[in-house]
């Protein structure tokens, strides 16, 4: 998803487009099997600080609880160490 | 006989060729003689010592309201622009409901922000679809129109409330094709979406709860007609950049369509962002996409008073909230209440909050009393008067009735050497000024005047030529106004007179001449000589605005089979 002309490029930080009902935990789920399931979603959150730490959608709205926008960019690993 | 001739000039035809002394002849509108002019016209205008050049072209305004009460968008000509884009950023003023009126209000004010008493006083509603809109401000157009649509107001139209809650139907997708196809068709030159705007809840706009299948299809249409999709991206991240970068490349690629993005900034502690960024940039474009990372020439100021909220204090959440929600008694209120005094003074200085308050420069207030600290930073007006930074910011508004206004200078984009080199690179777009957005926050005319002034004469990271056709003819080819933006036989007769030793943007300054009593601050032109617009003078420097009006919507109606 969201790379599907990459061949040929410069490897960049990998990413997802999320589903539209995708929670942080789906997305840990699917995307960081490589981790204990505890850990997955705090991992993830801290790769996406710019979803993690926006304002929380109202109490009373479809999304409360969840900040995680379908438009939105959800790394899968770090930034690249500085160079 | 023509109508127009403008001769002995320096000719700086938009090519990027090199200039040449010669005279430009126009007639019903348009260029018929590039060269030597022989023949008589009704006017003549001398450019002897002047550069003639086709008018220039601001791709990322938000001129959108003022469009409905003043079809130049001053002071836009005045700086020799031609041509404007409204509609960036995922909102336009059409397609809208007449429900939906207040919510798009209110967008305007969030993100733009824009008085919601100049769209009470200034706009008389009286459209709802695109081609009625492009029907009402064709009635009294003096600057070219080229708009965007937006994505948010196309979703809101289809889908009301629940377009700010939720993925779209595949039947609410089509009808949001069909709707996009209905405003191409009615003149709108490309669609513009956002990613990291907030409505006046603080909540994303409709744009944001699109995924990409939506989005997709919204580029189909556009490759219909060839037309353009402009984003605005999580510019304050170069990580996301590239993301974005990489997803317009392939929207690019799968549709043939061109894409940009705006805005792109140099940050003074991280050069190495933007260079990521634009290493991506040119990967993409070597690969056969069409992806333009807009850059402003304008270093980054923001200037506030307290009468109205101001996006610096967006990180503060109390300062916010009485800036966003209080009436002008609550904001007053709000700070003379001493016992809630110590909380805002800690909420400001946290995140060393300190250095940028210590910086803030006293640039208005209204008392006499007060006059003799204009001009002084905030650090030697509290030294003064034995006060704290954030507590003589705050006694200061106080005493002139919220009416001290504070400018935060050299907020950053302020590198001479690494801007210069964007702003000449092949693969940068010179735009997102912003025009007609943020009026209490800093003025964005004279972006242009300034290039020439900072980035061909002191700095010369560009020569005179390149940088007409970076604002000229690399505009209109790039946005597909295939008439625009070079001065040659056959095109559109929008040209700009300027003189190189002098083109600059005047001091900024604030005045109030925003319907229903708002105000704004504003830059007046230098070294503008003559701007012509649809082959009638439409501003000189001596007698100021004709009352011409031969501006156009761009690219215009197509034309039906
Ligand atoms: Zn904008």
């Amino acid at each position: 998803m969201g790379t599907s002309h990459s061949q040929g490029l410069a490897p960049a930080r990998k990413y997802v487009r999320p589903l539209p009902e995708d929670t942080w935990d789906s997305i840990a789920a699917r995307e960081l099997t490589q981790l204990p399931a505890a850990d997955a979603s705090g991992v993830l959150q801290s790769w996406n600080f710019h979803v993690f730490m926006r304002p929380a959608p109202p109490e009373d709205s479809p999304r409360a609880g969840n900040p995680i926008l379908p438009s939105d960019i959800i790394f899968l690993e770090p930034p690249a160490a500085a160079t | 006989m023509l109508d127009l001739v403008i001769k002995n000039g320096r000719v700086v035809d938009g090519s990027g060729l090199p200039s040449y002394t010669g005279d430009v002849g126009i007639k019903d509108g348009r260029i018929v003689r590039v060269g030597r002019v022989t023949e008589a016209a009704t006017t003549t205008v001398d450019a002897q010592g002047k550069v003639i050049a086709p008018g220039f072209i601001d791709p990322h305004t938000h001129f959108d309201a003022q469009l409905l009460w003043d079809g130049a968008a001053k002071p836009a000509i005045e700086h020799g622009v031609t041509t404007i884009v409204p509609g960036n950023c995922s909102l336009s003023l059409a397609p809208l409901k007449e429900e939906h009126r207040m919510k798009l209000v209110g967008m305007f004010n969030q993100i733009e922000e824009m008085p919601l008493k100049a769209f009470e006083q200034g706009v008389v509603w009286d459209w709802e679809t695109f081609e009625e809109f492009v029907a009402r401000i064709s009635k009294d157009l003096t600057v070219n129109v080229a708009p965007l649509v937006g994505h948010s107001v196309l979703r809101l139209w289809v889908m009301g409330n629940e377009s700010m809650h939720r993925c779209a139907t595949p039947e609410e997708t089509a009808k949001m094709q069909e709707l996009l196809r209905e405003c191409l068709a009615a003149g709108a030159i490309g669609l513009s979406t956002s990613f990291v705007d907030s409505d006046e809840k603080l909540q994303p706009v409709p744009s944001r709860y699109a995924d990409e299948i939506e989005l997709d299809a919204l580029c189909e249409v556009l490759s219909e007609h060839g037309r353009l999709l402009q984003i605005v991206h999580e510019f304050y991240d170069a990580d996301l950049t590239v993301a974005r970068v990489d997803q317009l490349a392939n929207l690019s690629l799968k549709h043939g369509i061109t894409t940009t993005l705006s805005p792109l900034f140099v940050n003074a502690d991280d050069n190495g962002a933007v260079d990521k960024v634009m290493n991506r940039v040119r990967e993409q474009m070597a690969a056969g996409a069409r992806v333009w990372p807009q850059v402003q020439t304008r270093p980054i100021d923001i200037s506030f008073c307290f009468e109205v909220p101001s996006l610096l204090f967006i990180r503060l959440p109390s300062w916010y909230a009485i800036m966003r929600f209080g009436t002008h008694e609550e904001i007053v209120a709000s700070f003379a209440d001493l016992e809630r005094r110590p909380a805002l003074i800690a909420e400001a200085e946290k995140n060393n909050m300190n250095a940028l308050w210590a910086r803030l420069t006293l640039r208005q207030v209204q008392t006499d009393a007060n006059q003799s600290l204009v001009g002084k930073t905030l650090q030697e007006i509290a030294d003064m008067r034995g006060q704290g930074l954030i507590e003589a910011m705050i006694e200061l508004s106080l005493e002139e009735d919220l009416q001290a206004h504070f400018l935060s200078g050299d907020m950053g984009h302020n590198d001479n050497a690494k801007v210069g080199e964007l702003l000449a690179d092949p693969f940068v777009h010179i735009g997102a000024s912003d025009g007609g957005a943020h009026i209490l926050s800093f003025s964005t005319y004279g972006d242009t005047g300034y290039l020439f002034a900072n980035f061909v004469r002191e700095q010369s990271a560009l020569g005179l030529e390149a940088a007409v056709k970076k604002i000229t003819l690399d505009t209109a080819n790039i946005w597909g106004l295939n008439d625009r933006g070079q001065l040659r036989e056959g095109f559109a007769a929008d040209v700009t007179v300027f003189d190189p030793a002098t083109i600059d943007r005047g001091p900024e300054y604030y005045v109030q001449d925003v319907p229903g009593d708002g105000s704004r601050y504003v830059r007046d032109a230098m070294g503008i000589n003559t701007v012509v617009i649809g082959g009638e003078i439409a501003y000189t420097e001596t007698g100021g605005y004709t009352d011409s009006r031969r501006g156009q919507v761009l690219p215009g109606p197509l034309q039906r089979p």
